[in-house]
């Protein structure tokens, strides 16, 4: 329902698209990357149940708080979740690279009012080079992909999307297949 | 202290205490209203997300992003009204 690696995607848009403009590729970083937020986001749920055991294991003695005030403080322990995992979604699902016929964008929401899009057009690009480190990147496949543009254009840096070395060698064919240059446009590394 | 008298220890509850309740609520109140105004920061957040990246899921979170909003008040109102 919600990939991180999209061919030809159909149903979406960007803001900027042309009319003939063409999504080939649309990129998120690997689904693992939520684990930070999912993880605290499950301590956090789930803490409710487990502090008054640890008091007890303490043998400290809880003032009697009045019943009204733990219901607001539970609500609010609740609404915390909610924001952690909602605007962890967003972060994940927003922030996007996207390839198309003409440009690669990158899409960044770096926090809740900043919102900052890079655009490189294809036929700048030079080089793509991508890496991929650590036990998580080894598992599940996933790692960074930088890519090197002409002139005075910004250098993209797509990180943490899976499959980087695929996506590294599609991304430089694309750009040989449509703007010159004798890249393999068939073969593509896994 | 006399020979047959027991010593006796004075059990302190800081709740029973109106100012600390007072307190409590107060802070309770200005923090529900600070989540409030984020939840609405949220909404404005996601329609901005969602006219940059247009997919069939963005209906939905802009629902979901209201509704957070409305819950956010709602709690503001309840909590003001049960504290």
């Amino acid at each position: 329902m919600f990939p991180s690696y999209v061919e030809n995607p159909s149903g979406y848009r960007f803001e900027g698209q042309d009319p003939e403009e063409k999504i080939l590729l649309l990129l998120r970083a690997h689904p693992i990357t939520n684990l930070n937020w999912i993880v605290a986001a499950i301590l956090l749920f789930l803490a409710p149940f487990f502090i008054p055991g640890v008091f007890l294991l303490l043998n400290f003695n809880l003032p009697q708080v009045p019943e009204v005030f733990i219901t607001v403080f539970l609500l609010i322990n609740y609404l915390l979740v909610l924001t952690i995992v909602f605007e962890g979604f967003l972060h994940w699902y927003f922030n996007v690279y996207i390839v198309t016929d003409k440009n690669i964008i990158d899409v960044d929401f770096h926090s809740i009012l900043f919102k900052n899009i890079d655009v490189a057009p294809l036929r700048n690009i030079e080089d793509t080079s991508s890496s991929m480190g650590g036990i998580l990147n080894s598992i599940f496949h996933y790692g960074h992909v930088f890519i090197q543009t002409a002139g005075s254009s910004r250098n993209i840096d797509l990180a943490s999307v899976p499959r980087p070395h695929h996506v590294a060698d599609f991304i430089l064919d694309e750009a040989h297949k449509r703007y010159g240059g004798g890249g393999n446009a068939d073969h593509h590394p896994v | 202290m006399e020979g047959g008298e027991m010593p006796t220890t004075i059990q302190f509850n800081l709740f029973e205490s109106e100012m600390v309740l007072m307190f409590l609520k107060t802070a309770i109140l200005i923090i529900l209203a600070f989540y409030a105004i984020f939840a609405l920061m949220v909404v404005r957040q996601v329609d901005l997300m969602s006219k940059t990246l247009i997919t069939k899921v963005s209906p939905i979170l802009k629902v979901l992003s209201i509704a957070q909003a409305g819950f956010a008040i709602g709690i503001i109102i309840l909590a003001w009204g049960i504290l």
